[in-house]
């Protein structure tokens, strides 16, 4: 517990050092970061907690980004904004759940991304209002009760603050009855149910909680980029969610974080050099998947492992982590 | 009253028929163990009891409460919890952790959302209450995939006995077990208060006849005698299908 206590004051401090070392462009991207961070951890928490493999993430995303755009002309407070995105993602999330979690495996899969591609659709489909295929400006400026939000150094602390809130958050609920049963449920499903628990009512919280996170990230993403297309709610999108927390590692709260760092900064670094930057990332995140079995985060407990090998050695239950998590992978 | 009444159940797997008209009756503090060789339809009786299978015909009642369309998570609020005879447990959590999962299901705070669950103090004076009343309290932090195979057979009905089941439906607890894991197990299974009644498939006769206060012999999914220890011995018809006939002792 100290040792995590530590470990965010260290992420606290960077946080905040940030801003003085990035230039402009530095600080837009880690805020960037930041929002891909909250997707790709709520999108890890339904992955590595509940066992559940959606395609259809980005649909929530996108609907958090599109509340924004949408009303943003209509309501000036971004509070209510925010707050209006979360509750739709989130009432999408329980309904569209309560059906799709009746579902598992590569069933949960196809009806997941048939229902992202559905989102995707509509706003293709409804010109009128989304723009179409073109997309749409976002004018709905971030105001938080301190004036109106546009500096970067601004957004940054916006973002930063938003990924620090929704890690506790997540922390929080993993630690929680809820979060730990449903852990139990992907572990053991048939035994969950035989030891009294309704299982659907368990995965049906936890994805909801899941879909409204992911709505946030959109809806701020809508304030960081002030223009929004279909392409937030496209499988594409959702696959690429899904590359950040298997890259980063499931079955952990910042493993996915991380991934998505990684995923941005490549995508940025080699993006600079050529155009062909899809294909160099494809093939660098082939290798990751390969070697890097289990994720980034892994990485880091194998070679605290290896420091601290005497020390762990006699203990019985330690086991290396990522054995586990490959099962949750495939 | 009885606590358990089982009513002309029956059930067929396409045209196999598995239970025939099965009856039987289970009375409160009663130890009643079936016995029956393989292929008897006695885990499948478990199974139609607790609603894993859904039967075809016949009433399932629980303290006089229907009982035979009832999911099985609801069954263990009704007071009837049940354990596997292949080890079903959460093999990469602890000890701790599985007796955690357990506990909670009869909890009011199983819906929290944000509340660490091991912040709950009944939790953890249960959990204490119950290792070291097993004896347990060593094998704590443990995953349960390293403890050893009578260990988890043990931790298996502890799982089943934390939510203070008044029935507890224990399938084949032996399996599996050496000879002395057996007999710390029947031992363990005698030491269970009399307030939780116990519906028991059982091989091992030695552990039927020290436990059972009443015996139900299944053969080819009907119930050909249910009766005391003595009847069921003395009975042509068990000896028939246990020794005679060519039938191999499952024993």
């Amino acid at each position: 517990m100290k040792k995590n206590i530590l470990i965010f004051i260290v992420f606290l401090l960077i946080a905040f050092v940030l801003p003085f070392v990035l230039s402009v462009y530095g600080i837009d991207l880690v805020s960037e970061i930041f929002i891909m961070a909250i997707f790709a951890m709520s999108l890890g928490l339904i992955m590595g907690y509940a066992g559940m493999v959606s395609l259809g993430h980005a649909g929530f995303f996108g609907i958090g980004a599109y509340t924004v755009a949408l009303l943003g002309p209509h309501i000036p407070n971004s509070y209510l904004l925010l707050f209006f995105s979360i509750c739709l993602s989130g009432l999408l999330a329980l309904v569209t759940g309560a059906i799709f979690i009746r579902t598992s495996k590569f069933y949960f899969l196809m009806i997941t991304l048939a229902f992202g591609q559905l989102l995707f659709a509509l706003a293709w489909q409804l010109k009128q209002w989304t723009g179409g295929a073109d997309g749409m400006k976002v004018s709905a400026p971030l105001n938080l009760g301190f004036g109106e939000i546009v500096s970067p150094i601004g957004i940054y602390s916006v973002m930063a603050a938003a990924f620090i809130i929704v890690y506790l958050l997540l922390r929080f609920f993993v630690e929680s009855p809820v979060g730990k049963i449903v852990k139990g449920i992907m572990e053991n499903e048939a035994r969950m149910s035989a030891l009294g628990y309704d299982v659907r009512i368990y995965k049906l919280l936890t994805y909801t909680f899941s879909g409204a996170l992911a709505g946030f990230a959109g809806s701020l993403y809508g304030f960081y980029n002030l223009f929004v297309s279909p392409d937030v709610s496209s499988w594409m999108f959702s696959g690429q969610v899904m590359m950040m927390v298997i890259i980063g590692g499931v079955g952990t709260l910042i493993g996915p974080a991380i991934g998505a760092g990684l995923f941005i900064f490549l995508q940025n670094f080699i993006s600079t050099y050529t155009e062909r930057w899809p294909i160099i990332m494809g093939a660098l995140l082939v290798i990751l998947v390969l070697v890097g079995k289990g994720g980034i985060i892994h990485w880091f407990a194998l070679l605290k492992s290896k420091i601290f090998y005497k020390k762990r050695k006699n203990s019985d239950d330690y086991a290396p982590q990522h054995v586990e998590k490959e099962e949750v992978v495939n | 009253m009885s606590i358990l009444k089982v009513e002309n159940i029956n059930k067929s797997f396409k045209t196999l028929q598995v239970l025939q008209n099965v009856s039987l009756e289970v009375q409160p503090g009663e130890r009643h163990v079936i016995i029956g060789p393989n292929g008897a339809g006695k885990t499948t009786l478990f199974n139609c009891i607790t609603n894993v299978l859904p039967i075809d015909s016949g009433k399932i009642f629980l303290e006089g409460q229907e009982i035979s369309n009832m999911p099985s998570s609801k069954l263990v609020h009704l007071g009837m919890s049940r354990t596997f005879q292949k080890n079903n447990l959460f093999g990469n959590l602890t000890v701790e952790e599985n007796l955690h999962l357990a506990l909670t299901a009869t909890k009011r705070y199983r819906y929290q959302m944000f509340h660490a669950l091991t912040k709950h103090i009944d939790l953890k004076k249960e959990t204490d209450e119950i290792l070291a009343q097993w004896e347990i309290s060593t094998r704590r932090n443990v995953k349960v995939n390293n403890l050893s195979y009578g260990e988890q057979r043990l931790l298996e009905i502890l799982l089943a006995m934390a939510s203070k089941p008044k029935i507890l439906l224990l399938d084949e607890p032996t399996s599996g077990m050496s000879p002395a894991e057996t007999a710390q197990t029947a031992e363990m299974i005698q030491k269970l208060p009399r307030t939780v009644s116990i519906l028991i498939i059982e091989h091992d006769m030695d552990v039927v006849f020290s436990i059972a206060d009443r015996i139900t012999v299944l053969h080819h999914g009907e119930v050909i005698l249910s009766g005391t220890p003595e009847e069921v011995r003395n009975n042509e018809e068990v000896r028939e299908i246990y020794f005679g006939g060519g039938a191999k002792a499952h024993a």
